[in-house]
């Protein structure tokens, strides 16, 4: 036996905002890796944690989901790790349950379905302080006797409670005794025969009467037998309009209900607290969009004026290693290609990891604070109108970060349309990628330096507002024209407002900065070579100018000229438009190889400012800095989403659809700014 | 739950109409089974006291220890009287 199956595997459940992360990560720290379970682009995070003994196990983290009934794709995907049906893990040894306190009526819903699975169920009962301030009183040990399974008071917040959770995650556990709620008679009649038929090839009374809740249900997993029968009871049920569905959710609240009772757990009621004075104001039909706009500028200037001082540093950095090459290494290609391929492209990428890692802090603040939810709510009469939910505003929120963590958490809409449409407009939402691009041709198009930074931050909100204004319009044009049927409501809970875990935020940050470093290290610093050698080969002439002209990239930019011509852009712009397909980024690490093989010395934005066209007049004009700017806000250059679109739509139909849509959408806004700027008379 | 259905038809009283701040218990949820399923696991069950928070556009409810977000739409489905009884 090797090492990785004699571990022991701990899979952690739990409700949405029950802080199931925060303890995952205040369990494991860094010992974390985050990959995708195979086929399918579900987040899969793992990671190792120790008893007291020093023992290792592997935890894992699974989607948050309100019940077994599987729903969405993140449910499914759940629901075969806690089966043992995954590919890539093995079945978990134990089930690790994380609730919120405040609220564990609903969270031991979810619990008492995941002790129907038959595996050893251990419970962290999560943010006891909070509970105990709204006046929940928690008897754990009480809990434990009545539902015959651990129950362990945490503030994984605090890492209070992880002691006992890593003493007893160390012990040997037992699986759960018996059902203890009462099923209601017919169900329970038609649940004993088709457990009865299970039970020849599954022994355990409880997982074959979990078994057959899920036959009922429409699964065709097992014995023939056991399916017939279910069949049979689902028709008598359907005759007698029986909803024996209902009946099992109401049977388990009404006995959650008397076990809170009796254990002498009281449920707090809402009522004058400070969630629901906060919620007056963000949730108000006026001022909650002003509270909302006012989170979103204070986002883009914080992306500009904090961001700037590391990015000065590690541009110094950059050019001090660039400077030291140049008097240390002998004049020749290897130098070239270090100075003008690697350290030109890979710096000109890697300038920008503050400006996302501030995206990505803003985001987990706002999702750890409880905020995102109530922007959700607050977007939902607009997202209807297009014929979406509040739902799709996560993961389009998502996608200012990056498009594919953005189609990745549309698996949570549960509406297949709605999906499909959120996929198709995520992309327009102008993600981190996008930033490097923007940055650099905003400050190509304005001349003076010395603009406030409210100026371009405001810009910058403009191009955001561009890209979302379009995706609407969009979601409307594919949902309620090109799709059809009505949007689902809206059901979704509002967590209390917390303080977030930066802990948290910060190992997601983490988490980002090293992919996009190894992506720096890997894509871009692959294709920025491949860029200097198709820039610098073959050697026409030695003059700068003419031997980028002459070069592989040269001659494939003057063969799209006349195509993007109309546009205002010239041949290299178009060298730089079609190595931007890999990732947008790779733009500005593009010009940067371009006009550094041009031979200007300056820096990048001076050297577009001073290109020229044949005739001697200015390439980047502020009318062309719009125009392209207006095609890096709609063009699909990210071959990536295009990858995890067509794996998460199931075939090439809607990524081929989406990239044909969104460069039609790109050259005829770029066009369209020309034409119209040029009436106007700039 | 058979009692509560004779009960409502005809006057039913959904969660729209009740003013912010009323407690009041779900008799009857009328919406498609899936959308009903959901419902019931956030809380929503037959007979579950539910106070509504907030009302307008979409709305919010405080159930099972926690505030929920509901479309308008979806909440006029949700048949409930009051906790004293009145209807």
């Amino acid at each position: 036996m090797n090492q990785e199956t004699s571990k022991r595997w701990v899979a952690v459940v739990g409700n949405p905002n029950a802080g199931k992360s925060t303890l995952f990560n205040a369990l494991t720290g860094l010992r974390q890796r985050v990959g995708n379970y195979p086929g399918v682009t579900v987040e899969k995070r793992t990671g190792t944690a120790y008893t007291l003994h020093g023992e290792p196990m592997e935890l894992i983290d699974l989607p948050g989901m309100y019940s077994l009934s599987v729903r969405s794709p993140d449910e499914e995907i759940a629901l075969k790790v806690l089966r043992g049906e995954s590919a890539d893990l093995p079945k978990p040894d134990a089930v690790l349950c994380v609730v919120d306190a405040s609220n564990l009526e609903r969270n031991l819903f979810l619990v008492t379905q995941v002790m129907e699975l038959g595996l050893p169920v251990l419970v962290a009962l999560n943010m006891v302080d909070m509970a105990e301030a709204q006046g929940v009183r928690l008897h754990p040990d009480e809990l434990s006797q009545r539902l015959g399974i651990q129950f362990i008071p945490t503030q994984a917040h605090r890492g209070k409670g992880l002691v006992e959770l890593r003493a007893a995650l160390g012990q040997k556990l037992t699986g759960p005794g018996p059902r203890r709620w009462t099923m209601p008679p017919p169900l329970a009649v038609a649940v004993g025969q088709i457990a009865a038929a299970w039970r020849e090839s599954l022994p355990a009374e409880l997982r074959a009467e979990g078994k057959a809740l899920e036959l009922l249900a429409g699964s065709n997993e097992g014995p023939e037998g056991a399916r017939k029968l279910a069949m049979a009871w689902r028709e008598r049920f359907r005759k007698e309009a029986y909803d024996w569905s209902a009946a099992v959710v109401n049977a388990r609240y009404a006995y959650l209900q008397n076990v809170l009772k009796e254990a002498g757990v009281g449920v707090g009621m809402s009522g004058g607290n400070w969630t629901d004075w906060i919620d007056a104001a963000v949730l108000h039909p006026v001022a909650g969009w002003g509270i909302l706009a006012g989170m979103m500028m204070a986002l883009f200037v914080s992306i500009f004026s904090i961001a700037s001082y590391p990015m000065s540093w590690i541009d110094g950095g950059f050019m001090y290693v660039g400077g030291w090459l140049q008097e240390v290494m002998p004049g020749g290609l290897l130098r070239d290609l270090l100075i003008d391929g690697v350290l030109a492209g890979v710096g000109g990428v890697v300038i920008f990891l503050p400006q996302i890692l501030i995206l990505f802090f803003f985001l987990g603040l706002l999702e750890d604070s409880g905020y995102l939810a109530r922007a959700a709510f607050l977007l939902d009469r607009v997202m209807h109108r297009v014929g979406l939910s509040g739902k799709s505003f996560i993961p389009l929120l998502s996608s200012y970060a990056c498009a594919i963590p953005g189609i990745m958490a549309t698996r949570t809409v549960e509406d297949p349309k709605d999906r499909l449409t959120t996929i198709l407009i995520a992309p327009l939402m102008s993600c981190s990628a996008r930033i490097p691009v923007y940055t650099t041709l905003l400050a190509a198009a304005v001349p003076v330096a010395l603009v406030p930074v409210w100026q371009k931050a405001g810009a910058m909100l403009g191009l955001y507002i561009l890209g979302t204004g379009t995706a609407f319009l969009l979601a409307w044009v594919f949902r309620k024209k090109m799709l059809g049927g009505g949007s689902p409501p809206l059901i979704l809970e509002l967590p209390p407002y917390r303080r977030p875990a930066l802990r948290t935020i910060f190992l997601r940050m983490w988490e980002r900065a090293v992919v996009f470093l190894r992506r720096a290290g890997t894509v871009i610093l692959a294709l920025s070579i491949l860029l200097w050698f198709v820039s610098n080969f073959p050697r026409t002439s030695e003059e700068p100018s003419a031997k980028l002209a002459g070069s592989y990239a040269g001659q494939l930019g003057h063969w799209l000229e006349p195509v993007i011509r109309p546009l205002g852009f010239d041949w290299r712009i178009g060298i730089g438009l079609v190595a931007s397909f890999a990732a947008r980024e790779v733009f500005v690490s593009t010009m940067s190889i371009v006009y550094h093989v041009g031979g200007e010395e300056e820096g990048l934005i001076e050297a577009m400012r001073k290109a020229t066209w044949p005739d001697g007049s200015s390439i980047y004009t502020p009318l062309t800095c719009l125009a392209l700017l207006v095609f890096y806000v709609y063009a699909l250059q990210c071959l990536s989403t295009v990858a995890v679109a067509k794996r998460e739509t199931g075939g090439w139909k809607w990524p081929a659809f989406m990239l044909l849509y969104m460069s039609g959408l790109a050259y005829l806004g770029a066009w369209l700014v020309q034409v119209i700027g040029r009436a106007l008379g700039f | 739950m058979a009692s509560h259905v004779h009960r409502f038809e005809g006057g039913a009283l959904n969660l729209t109409q009740v003013g912010p701040g009323t407690e009041v218990r779900v008799s009857r949820l009328e919406c498609a089974p899936n959308t009903c399923q959901r419902l019931r696991e956030m809380g929503f069950c037959e007979n579950a006291v539910v106070k509504k928070i907030r009302g307008g556009a979409d709305l919010v409810c405080w159930v099972c220890g926690t505030r929920v977000a509901l479309s308008a739409r979806l909440a006029k489905q949700i048949l409930v009287e009051h906790v004293d009884g009145r209807s």
